[in-house]
């Protein structure tokens, strides 16, 4: 037992040296800038533009299921313009940016650990390094650079869409008006509300796809190791947005 | 591709930021274009005023807090920024106040003149226009909280009294409690019977009272009866005749009562010669007593009596004879 922890000691420092040793490789590929450029645009559109169907339909149903829920919460006690508190509240500083980050890091970080770990199986990161281009600066910064950029986008809209599916949710179920829903949702707004939701769903962009490159880039042993570093992308990056969730919330709220 | 995935990436941007920064501006109440005036009020507290509360006129909103610092004089300072158009009172001032049960706090835009009816507002607009400096004078109500706190503490109090109650009524004060209803209840008992009794008593006292009214009534007629005859009597000057007749009396009495004083003094004053009078009269009869004297030997020698009394008949008849036959014994003669 006692050599089972020395290992699983030994093999964490590993881990953390590895990663060390990755953001340092990455930093020093970011000013090759006209290698990652053009591929960081390829995957902001992959990341960015084309997650947008998922992470509005999460937003839009969120925001629904808030009203309803902060309606039956509220009934005969508190206000019922407080739903457009809680819900702009809500979608603003935390569903908004986690559940966006959630299903992104199983979309995103998924498909970037599988496709990574796919050219690192089949050699094709070899070949790269062989014709003299910088895996980092081709594939990692222009990932990772996409996501922390694309990231506060897609939550912006998140935002917005959950705010309006509840405010549409106020209107036509819980007969509360337009001006109430609105006079709670501005009641307690403050700017930071919206940019600590964009920073921290930033951080979690950055979190996701670096998860998914160091993972994808470490992938062994043919495609059931491409399978594990799938599902090893989408639980630590998973894991890693709720620890920042809460670590953001300690520093910065 | 590439100029396509350039235009999505360049659109969704572009869109996300315009959604933010509308967003953000529409939410927290930015008036843009519209000109807009920042006034600066003092408080000794904001209490629970924020940036972005609002500032209402009347109840109506006509701005918001811009800033809250800090200032010398453990002053805090507010930036109000009021929307363009609005009048502002002649004397404005500015009560921070909780809006709703709810935490939620605005800056009330009112007129210091009149005073506040609330003697600590006043007290503290008051100072706060005493520390100068042309900004608003503030105020700030207590919030809730506070309210709640001293309810707290009221109930706090109340639950000890109440634990104190529950001590003092153990299981001996119950039955005593108990015991002390009961005689409480045969206390009302006897207390019914003698007010029942009474009821009697004053139910016959009330009879009696009844026919004491009518022999009063009866009473009253009679007299009124009666002085309606002494009415008709006395119309005609009579009582006023008896009156001046009894004054008449009546002085008559005061002469009558002034002589019989003066017959006293007259009297007081003759009392020593009576006294002398008595005392010579005294000797009289003494010697008289003693036979001594010509009235002790009157009375005590009945000799001396009868010759008297036969002298003075033989006096009577010596009269008698001289009106009978005056020239016996008178002779007149001229010359």
């Amino acid at each position: 037992m006692i050599q089972a922890i020395g290992r699983r000691a030994v093999t964490a420092v590993e881990a953390v040296g590895q990663v060390g040793h990755f953001f340092q490789d990455m930093v020093r590929a970011l000013p090759d800038v006209r290698t990652w450029v053009g591929p960081a645009i390829v995957q902001m559109r992959r990341v960015g533009v084309d997650s947008l169907p998922v992470a509005l339909f999460i937003a839009a149903f969120t925001g629904v299921v808030l009203a309803l829920q902060a309606s039956y919460t509220f009934t005969g006690a508190v206000p019922l313009y407080f739903v457009g508190t809680l819900v702009g509240k809500t979608m603003m500083l935390e569903l908004g940016p986690v559940l966006a980050g959630l299903a992104l890091a199983g979309r995103v970080g998924a498909s970037m650990a599988a496709e990574l770990g796919t050219m690192k199986v089949t050699e094709q990161v070899d070949a790269l390094e062989t014709l003299a281009y910088d895996p980092y600066a081709y594939l990692v910064v222009p990932r990772v650079i996409a996501g922390t950029l694309m990231f506060p986008i897609i939550v912006a809209f998140a935002m917005a869409t959950g705010i309006v599916t509840g405010w549409l949710t106020s209107l036509a179920l819980l007969d509360l008006s337009t001006n109430d829903f609105l006079k709670g949702l501005k009641l307690f707004y403050v700017f930071k509300d919206i940019w600590f939701g964009l920073f921290k769903s930033a951080t979690f962009g950055f979190t996701i796809t670096l998860v998914g490159c160091i993972v994808g880039l470490d992938t062994r042993g043919g495609a059931q190791g491409v399978g594990r570093a799938t599902t090893h992308a989408v639980v630590y990056s998973a894991i890693l947005i709720l620890v920042l969730d809460a670590f953001w919330a300690v520093v910065l709220l | 591709m590439k100029r396509e995935n350039e235009f999505a990436v360049g659109i969704v941007v572009i869109a996300a930021l315009a959604l933010v920064v509308v967003g953000a501006l529409w939410l927290s109440g930015a008036h843009l274009g519209k000109a807009e005036a920042t006034y600066t009020a003092r408080f000794r507290t904001v209490g629970g005023l924020g940036v972005g509360s609002p500032v209402v006129l009347r109840g109506v909103r006509v701005g918001r807090i811009e800033a809250i610092r800090l200032a010398p004089g453990n002053w805090v300072e507010a930036d109000l920024k009021i929307y363009a158009g609005v009048t502002i009172p002649e004397k404005p001032a500015v009560i921070a106040a909780s809006a709703s049960l709810f935490g939620e706090w605005a800056a009330t835009l009112t007129s210091s003149e009149p005073p506040p009816a609330d003697p600590n507002i006043r007290q503290d607009l008051a100072a706060a226009q005493a520390a100068g400096g042309g900004k608003w004078p503030g105020a700030t109500l207590p919030d809730i909280g506070q309210l709640t706190a001293q309810a707290s503490r009221i109930a706090t109090d109340i639950g000890t009294v109440a634990a104190r109650v529950q001590t003092a009524f153990d299981s001996q004060a119950v039955s005593d409690l108990r015991r002390s209803i009961r005689d409480f209840g045969l206390i009302a008992d006897r207390l019914v019977q003698v007010t029942n009794e009474q009821a009697d008593v004053i139910g016959n006292v009330g009879s009696n009272l009844r026919r004491g009214s009518e022999v009063l009534a009866d009473a009253a007629g009679d007299l009124h009866a009666t002085l309606g005859r002494v009415d008709s009597a006395t119309n005609q000057g009579q009582l006023a005749t008896i009156l001046n007749n009894t004054a008449a009396v009546s002085t008559d009495l005061r002469t009558a009562s002034q002589d019989l004083r003066s017959l006293m003094g007259a009297a007081n004053r003759n009392q020593e010669s009576l006294v002398r009078v008595l005392v010579a009269a005294d000797t009289v009869l003494s010697r008289i007593a003693n036979r001594s004297g010509t009235l002790g030997l009157l009375v005590a020698d009945s000799t001396l009596y009868r010759e008297s009394a036969l002298t003075m008949i033989q006096l009577r008849q010596l009269l008698s004879d001289i009106q009978a036959n005056p020239r016996k014994y008178f002779t007149f003669s001229v010359f």
